[in-house]
């Protein structure tokens, strides 16, 4: 059997020897963050039939799960590992043509080095161990904002720096106080202590995490430094940060309060935030002119969507929660990608300058066309199967209030759909008369996104192949006295 | 694998080959795409009188989505293929030297490729795919001409999907209750369902389709996208693709909630629905046809009549009766003949003069275009329903229903619309085809042979359903019966009721007979004098070309008369929520205010609120 701890070990170590490659003439480095999202990829899917008999539990350094660090891969985690493996594979092709200046060694470690966090996050049983990943997800994260080094990149990747950092220590806090609770860190240790608990207790220090890991979730009202962190990026990384960073964010929310906490009483108020957040980032990218913000924004709405569905704790919505996961890292991943070449051929971010672009960039367009019909969640596309489940999942629950929250969603959807469709238009029937200046993107970046089309458009037509896990997925999520059982014997 | 699945996996099939072939050449994209429709016309034609239903995949979380064939749902595929197959003929003139034929030809096969899916859906969530890939290729086609074309569409789009979303409320809900999305199975279990659940599902899934059938107040999407798509697409827009939403109206209302259900008060409040669509159906038939009269613009004025043709329909299956619901069925088939060969007459217009549909500037192109001339001379005469023309029959149907049915305001709205069709009708044809010819026209040319021949088809197709309209009757009498209604006594020559028979072929002969007669006295006793085309309106006296026209600020009186009274209010109104939303969205977007203080700062009050919240109130 394979061992989990090589999605993690392999890329760290790849990362840390990229300087030494870097010596080796014939720019090696650009292939290093494929080589090692491939192996993370092959790993994930070697994985799947050893967890489909249980959880994998790895005890680092061979100390039994209370005293020692443990990995918990189970549906959930390889899910995620996979999902930022693949989005990590799909990016890190783009960017071998996409990443020509600046200090591109430096540029593939940090990559390696925020999916190596990204994984940690999600295959960690222990709470200060999941602290210090997402500092390795975190750190990464604002190096690259600013990596094309000009004055709006900078700035931003300041803010974020200060966000992030405002979040961390909250997080910090909160583990400090829980270990003062319970005397231990892991997670599957805490859940049983809190079985027997009144919830009110822990309050203080849920609350803290919550919003320590929010801020990288991007839960509204935490989320002020990710419309210009997501647009002042490089779009490859725009991608990853839109594509796994926000959602391994959620998870790590999601994890906390399901499994470890177990707390239902916060949930319909989770819920609210969801809609909130759904509402206004939707609202906002409605108001944008600028590409790039416009799907920063968008990614607001949609973690609030998913932040909605898996709040409503039922095994059909969690389950269209975690769709909705896949098809947002794929669908936005497709998005970033193909605005990224939009944005380098016309030279700007505004919608206005990338009339007639259909003409010039037929495949980048078509991209960004499958990108915007799956986030809306029209069918034949990925989007929509997410949609279905999580509308019959609200519904499902019969109350009246969560009918009235999947109302408002159904309206951010019809938003949502006006400014994709006007950006659509834009590309395909304004400006432009002539063929003048034909300019496809490079293979690779034509490579990745094909890739993100057949994959969106499988998962539409589909969606059974990934139902079944991804129901698996989501009672891992849900069901906080196997997870201990599974950890703790 | 069964007809309707090789039908569907040709139709998407061909989409993707005309879209390859497209990309080679745009002549073989174009001939593709006809042939193409053509052996879907064929395949079609051969289910006739099948009766099956298949499950055709599982792969949706298992739920099983089928595909049935019955007579309504022959019939629907039948019209959308035969019109979808001339609109195709007619565009390879019109769009030839456009750029970007294959996307033109790929889209258009992909939009009846999704509409033959929804008729033939067996189940809720395949028609809902099928209807959502029929919204946004149809997005595509409308915004094809760019310029105002792009915010039509947006138009179009916002408001499909605003219905659409609502239909998705619906079936998940129906998905909930029921366990099932299956149409036969879910026909079995909402008539037991509680009148107030039937009345909900009703109304949501309603709205979808009273958007799509742009029933008053949710046409305001029409005028604009008819407008402003390519002529070829706007016949199939106008003929078929608006109709899915009368298609929708009858599945939801007579296959699945039941007629019986509907119709019969058994203290519910089920049968006000109906009520009041008929209600509306009759506002829908009046105010956009005196707002059709005010148009210059042909394809506007045609628009108008689009929505207004739809009241028609409405009113005649909302009612009830198995003759109304057979004239509402018949009266959107034939809407759909006349409209297209409507469509069809000014797009060669279009296609000769160079674009222009301005009614103010045509005029006197009847010698020069005489087979235009006679497809729109057979459009108009169908759609005010002139006897020997298919319109008449539909609405004799439909009037005769009203009346019977004792509902004399609802028969006298459906008559104004009427007078109100033939006054604007005659506008569109004299406008362009009679009076003077501007001089820049002298030197206009026939249309060429692959417009001729849609309009030729179509034209006879009205009078063969004026004059025998039993061929059609009688499969939709089949449709009439598997709603539960009685069978009405269809012969091939016209259809008996309780209060006299109407007998087309009598009537046909009577006419025939009549005009002979006159003719043969003409040609005995008459003295005829030839005089030229521009002559007509001075007496003889000698007037400048081009000075006058006859045709500008035509019924201007009238038009004075009745323009402040005909404002389109519901489009202001939404157009003014649209204002509304995006100055509050902008507004909305200020909460980021790029200042790093202010971001900390929420995250801080955040936690802050929640633990003043837990500690004040403490909710646990």
């Amino acid at each position: 059997m394979v061992n989990p701890v090589l999605l993690i070990a392999v890329p760290l170590g790849l990362a840390f020897a990229i300087p030494l490659i870097d010596r080796i003439p014939g720019r090696l480095t650009r292939f290093v963050p494929v080589a090692a999202t491939l192996f993370n990829l092959i790993l994930c899917i070697r994985l799947v039939p050893a967890v489909a008999n249980g959880p994998v539990i790895v005890e680092i350094g061979g100390f039994a799960p209370p005293f020692g660090i443990n990995l918990y891969a189970g549906h959930l985690g390889l899910l995620f590992a996979g999902l930022i493996s693949l989005a990590g594979l799909v990016v890190s092709i783009y960017s071998i043509s996409y990443i020509r200046t600046g200090p591109r060694a430096r540029y593939h470690m940090l990559y390696i080095l925020l999916l190596v966090g990204a994984t940690g996050v999600v295959l960690t049983g222990d709470l200060f161990n999941l602290f210090v990943f997402f500092e390795i997800l975190c750190i990464s994260s604002y190096a690259l904002v600013a990596y094309h080094g000009d004055r709006s990149g900078l700035e931003s990747s300041i803010k974020y720096l200060i966000q992030g950092s405002v979040g961390s220590s909250m997080l910090l806090v909160g583990i400090g106080l829980m270990y003062g609770m319970f005397g231990t860190l892991n997670m599957a240790d805490i859940a049983r202590s809190m079985a027997g608990m009144n919830d009110g207790a822990v309050f203080v220090p849920m609350i803290l995490m919550v919003a320590g890991l929010g801020v990288e979730a991007a839960i509204f009202p935490l989320n002020g430094w990710l419309p210009d962190a997501h647009s002042s990026a490089p779009s490859s990384i725009s991608a990853v940060l839109s594509g796994i960073a926000i959602e391994v964010g959620l998870y790590a929310v999601a994890r906390i309060v399901f499994t470890v906490l177990g707390v239902s009483d916060i949930f319909l108020f989770l819920a609210f935030l969801g809609v909130l957040t759904l509402l206004i980032g939707e609202m906002c990218a409605f108001a944008q002119s600028n590409i790039k913000r416009m799907l920063a924004y968008s990614s607001i709405g949609q973690i609030g969507l998913i932040l909605f569905a898996l709040s409503l704790a039922s095994g059909i919505s969690v389950t269209g929660g975690l769709f909705q996961i896949v098809n947002h890292t794929l669908s936005k991943g497709l998005l970033f990608l193909s605005a990224g070449y939009l944005i380098y051929r016309s030279g700007s971010m505004e919608i206005s300058s990338l009339h007639g672009m259909g003409r010039r960039m037929p495949l980048t367009s078509l991209a960004f066309t499958v990108g915007a019909f799956s986030l809306i969640g029209l069918p034949p596309f990925a989007g929509f199967p997410g949609k279905f489940l999580i509308v019959t999942g609200a519904l499902g629950e019969g109350r009246t209030v969560i009918s009235v929250l999947v109302g408002i969603v159904l309206l951010c959807t019809v938003i949502e759909s006006a400014y994709f469709f006007r950006v659509v238009g834009a590309l395909y029937f304004k400006g432009g008369k002539g063929e003048e200046g034909r300019q496809s993107a490079p293979s690779a970046a034509a490579a990745a996104m094909i890739i993100l089309i057949v994959l969106i458009l499988a998962l539409g037509v589909y969606p059974k192949i990934a139902k079944t896990f991804l129901r698996f997925a989501a009672s891992d999520l849900l069901d906080g006295v196997r997870y201990v059982g599974s950890v703790l014997g | 694998m069964t007809g309707v699945e090789i039908l569907l996996i040709a139709a998407f099939g061909g989409v993707l080959l005309t879209w390859f072939l497209g990309r080679v050449s745009s002549s073989a994209g174009s001939a593709s795409a006809v042939l193409i429709l053509l052996a879907l016309t064929v395949l079609v034609a051969l289910m006739y009188g099948g009766m099956s239903e298949t499950v055709f995949y599982n792969g949706f979380f298992g739920i099983s989505m089928s595909l049935r064939v019955n007579a309504l749902s022959w019939f629907f595929a039948m019209a959308t293929a035969v019109l979808a197959c001339l609109s195709a003929v007619f565009s390879l003139d019109y769009m030839k030297g456009r750029r970007n034929t294959g996307f033109y030809y790929t889209m258009l096969l992909l939009v009846n490729a999704a509409m033959l899916g929804v008729v033939f859906s067996g189940d809720l969530l395949s028609f809902f795919i099928f209807w959502e890939i029929m919204s946004w290729s149809t997005f595509l086609l409308i915004s094809y001409n760019r310029g105002p074309a792009v915010a039509a569409g947006m138009k179009y789009i916002v408001m499909s999907l605003i219905g659409s979303m609502a239909m998705l409320t619906g079936i998940i809900s129906m998905f909930i209750s029921f366990g099932t999305v299956n149409i036969a199975e879910l026909s079995g279990m909402i008539p037991a369902a509680s009148h107030g659940y039937q009345l909900f599902l009703l109304i949501i899934i309603g709205a979808a389709f009273g958007i799509k059938n742009a029933v008053m107040p949710l046409h305001t999407w029409l005028p604009d996208a008819y407008t402003e798509a390519p002529s070829p697409f706007t016949a199939v827009l106008s003929g078929m693709l608006t109709r899915m939403g009368v298609f929708g109206f009858l599945l939801i209302i007579y296959v699945m909630v039941g007629a019986g259900r509907v119709l019969q008060p058994a203290g519910s409040a089920v049968p006000a629905f109906n009520q009041v669509l008929a209600v509306l159906g009759a506002v829908t038939i009046v105010i956009p046809t005196f707002i059709a009269m005010l148009q210059n613009d042909a394809k506007r004025l045609l628009a108008w009549h689009g929505i207004g043709q739809g009241g028609y329909m409405v009113l005649g299956f909302a009612f009830g009766t198995s003759m109304g619901v057979a004239g509402g069925i018949f009266h959107t088939l034939n809407h759909a003949i006349y409209i297209v060969l409507l469509f069809m007459s000014v797009g060669a217009i279009q296609y000769r003069t160079g674009g222009v549909r301005d009614l103010n500037s045509l005029g006197g192109l009847i010698k020069k275009m005489p087979v235009a001339f006679i497809g729109a001379l057979l459009g108009i005469c169908g759609l005010i329903g002139v006897p020997l023309t298919n319109g008449f029959v539909s609405k004799w149907m439909i009037y005769k229903t009203l009346i019977t049915g004792g509902a004399p305001f609802l028969a006298f709205a459906a008559l104004i619309g009427s007078w109100g069709t033939i006054l604007s009708v005659y506008k569109f044809l004299h406008n362009m085809f009679l009076g003077q010819l501007p001089s820049k026209y002298e030197n206009i040319r026939q249309a060429p042979f692959s417009m001729k021949l849609p309009i030729l088809v179509l034209s006879s197709a009205i009078l063969l359903f004026g004059i025998l309209p039993g061929l059609p009757l009688k499969v939709i009498d089949g449709i009439v019966v598997s709603f539960g209604f009685q069978s009405m006594d269809v012969s091939i020559w016209g259809i008996a009721s309780e209060t006299g028979m109407l007998n087309t072929v009598n009537l046909f002969a009577a006419i025939a007979a009549g005009t002979l007669v006159v003719l043969v006295l003409f040609r005995i006793f008459g003295k005829s004098v030839p005089v030229g085309q521009d002559d007509n309106y001075a007496a003889g006296a000698a007037v400048p070309r081009d000075r006058y026209s006859y045709t500008a600020r035509f019924y201007d009186p009238l038009f004075r008369m009745i323009s402040p009274y005909l404002k389109d209010v519901f489009s202001t109104l939404y157009d003014w929520l649209a204002g509304v939303t995006e100055s509050f969205c902008g507004s909305v977007r200020k909460i980021y205010t790029g200042h790093i203080s202010g971001y900390v700062m929420y995250i801080v009050l955040f936690i802050s609120a929640m633990i003043f919240v837990q500690i004040v109130w403490s909710p646990w």
